[in-house]
């Protein structure tokens, strides 16, 4: 009961803070800049690509289209929609130190536990809204901007041609797999918030574990090559496996299964610093 | 009934040892002060009764029970203020105490978070940020936090810090109507001596992260010697007397004509008479046995 009231607490910080809404306009401004980019330009930017196929194949329909759209924004805007999470979730603790609310906080009836988890439940609602916010305009506004169509995917074995009525449920299980992503970096970034008396230092390191790993990630050095697999970076872009013919089933369950462990382990770290924390402050 | 009971308290920062062996209680009923230097142990404790910071060895407990194991079940009966109160600056005060109400174990409806806010004098001014409140509206709207939940039991921090005169003089009253009108028990930590000695009946004193001495504040001060000021129209003569027939007295010239004098027995009654036999010309006995006095020479030690 506790847990749920302190939820709707946190949530009602989120929806009150300016900087959640930084996140959420920047998301927005960068779709709209796509989208513009592509209405502007964007046939010469599909011919760029298919014009290395154009002797050998013959297009018929619309290649331009809103799921083309949707694929491309997903692939552009994953990377940076992690930063914009951690302005959120990365204050959740540390801006209570910062502030010195933590101290009323702390002297409720609630058990530090009730603190955290309801701070990472407001977080992963938090991170499901851009997650749906990112789905619904790049899909919605781009399809209703462009049309629709059958989607082109050019991946490491070619040009695959994906039917447009086989793509509802792809671009679902897609967003679904980008959310875990997005919802292991704020759980990450939560993490660090437990350790750090301002936001700053939170939103600093969460980035710099993603861009560390993800260049460990793309090193061709043995060395790494133990580690990789377990390093939730690398899982990241598991949702395009979902846009593959046939899909990875394994290779997806495999990337789901590391990036709720990860989920996990950093909830768990969480739960036990704040729960041995001094608050001094 | 003791409500807060602590049994031999210490809580060490690595090697460092921020309370050593503190003990006391607080009776039902109590406006109780907690004084100490600076570097006391005074807010360790303070945080150690309110479960900020684990203690690393000692006993509390609140109603009898142990801090450690009904956390909850205490601090629903708990309101506090540390040091100073801090709230969500970008929220109003109203929806800050519709925050605190929410996870404070009670049903709190709106109208009372309202008549608290009519008590602590911020009504007219609930719809605004806390942002833009000073320091004192602030310590108001804090205090309004603490009672929301009608606890048993108040601990106060350093509530006046940084107040001007207006506004100690504000919270030393809304202490004193708790005190008096809703029979709340008060432990008030406290820089300001006076204040403690007009509105505490208990208090203790730690030095060094120690209890040096507790007990009733009337009591505790009556052990102590007598010290009187005395000005006359006559300094010769003052001087002379108390020579010639109070060998064992010190006077010490506080200000032209007035002299402050430490007695370890309570002398005053032939003291005053022999200096108006002698024509000292007395114009004022003023009796000064502080709080200040005692707490200085308790921490000198």
């Amino acid at each position: 009961m506790m847990l749920w009231k302190n939820t709707i607490n946190e949530l009602l910080k989120i929806a009150t803070k300016i900087r959640s809404y930084i996140g959420i306009g920047a998301l927005t401004l960068l779709i709209l800049i796509v989208l513009f980019a592509m209405k502007a330009d964007g046939k010469s930017y599909i011919g760029f690509v298919t014009a290395s196929f154009e002797q050998t194949l013959s297009f018929n329909g619309k290649i331009l289209n809103g799921n083309l759209i949707a694929f491309i924004i997903m692939q552009m805007l994953i990377v940076h929609v992690p930063l914009l999470i951690s302005l959120v979730t990365g204050d959740l603790l540390s801006g209570e130190e910062a502030s010195g609310t933590i101290r009323m906080l702390a002297t409720k009836p609630i058990s530090r536990s009730g603190i955290v988890l309801s701070k990472w439940i407001a977080a992963t609602i938090y991170t499901l809204i851009m997650t749906v916010w990112l789905g619904f305009l790049s899909l919605f506004v781009a399809k209703w901007m462009f049309g629709t169509g059958d989607l082109i995917v050019l991946n490491s074995n070619g040009l695959l041609i994906i039917p447009e009525a086989d793509l509802a449920w792809r671009f679902a299980l897609a967003l679904l797999i980008a959310f875990l992503a997005l919802w292991t970096v704020a759980t990450l970034s939560l993490a660090f918030s437990a350790f750090a008396k301002n936001s700053v230092g939170p939103i600093v390191s969460t980035m710099s574990v993603i861009i560390l790993f993800t260049i460990i990630g793309t090193l061709d050095v043995s060395v790494f090559d133990a580690i990789k697999p377990y390093m939730f970076t690398t899982h990241m872009a598991a949702w395009r496996s979902v846009f593959e013919d046939p899909y990875p089933l394994s290779a997806i369950w495999e990337s789901v299964i590391i990036l709720v462990a990860h989920i996990g382990v950093l909830l768990g770290i969480t739960l036990i610093r704040f729960n041995k924390k001094d608050i001094t402050s | 009934m003791a409500l807060i009971e602590v049994s031999h308290l210490a809580k060490n920062f690595g090697s460092f040892h921020a309370v050593k062996d503190v003990s006391f209680h607080v009776n039902e009923g109590d406006v109780f002060g907690f004084l100490g230097p600076n570097g006391a142990g005074k807010s360790t404790t303070i945080r150690c009764l309110l479960s900020l910071i684990r203690p690393t060895d000692g006993e509390i407990k609140f109603f009898g029970k142990s801090l450690n194991q009904n956390r909850s079940e205490v601090l629903t009966r708990v309101g506090c203020i540390i040091e100073k109160p801090d709230f969500y600056k970008y929220l109003s005060a109203q929806r800050n105490l519709e925050i605190f109400a929410r996870i404070s174990g009670k049903d709190i409806t709106k109208r009372q978070i309202q008549e608290m806010i009519d008590f602590v004098g911020l009504n007219g001014r609930e719809g605004d940020k806390v942002s833009g409140f000073s320091h004192g509206m602030k310590q108001r709207l804090g205090i309004a936090q603490t009672l929301l939940h009608n606890p048993d039991v108040i601990i106060l921090d350093e509530p006046t810090t940084g107040l001007d005169p207006q506004g100690i003089i504000e919270v030393r009253n809304l202490i004193l109507r708790l005190r008096d009108e809703q029979k709340k028990t008060v432990l008030l930590s406290s820089h300001q001596l006076s204040e403690i000695e007009i509105i505490a009946n208990r208090m203790v004193i730690i030095n060094q992260g120690k209890t040096i001495v507790e007990g009733d504040v009337h009591e505790l001060l009556e052990k102590q010697s007598m010290n009187l000021e005395i000005s006359v129209a006559n300094p010769t003569v003052f001087e002379e007397t108390i020579q010639r027939d109070f060998p064992s007295l010190t006077a010490r010239l506080v200000y032209k004509g007035t002299y402050h004098i430490e007695m370890e027995e309570d002398i005053r009654q032939p003291l005053i008479q022999r200096l108006v036999e002698t024509g000292c010309g007395v114009k004022a006995v003023i009796p000064k046995r502080s709080l200040e006095d005692f707490f200085i020479k308790m921490t000198e030690k």
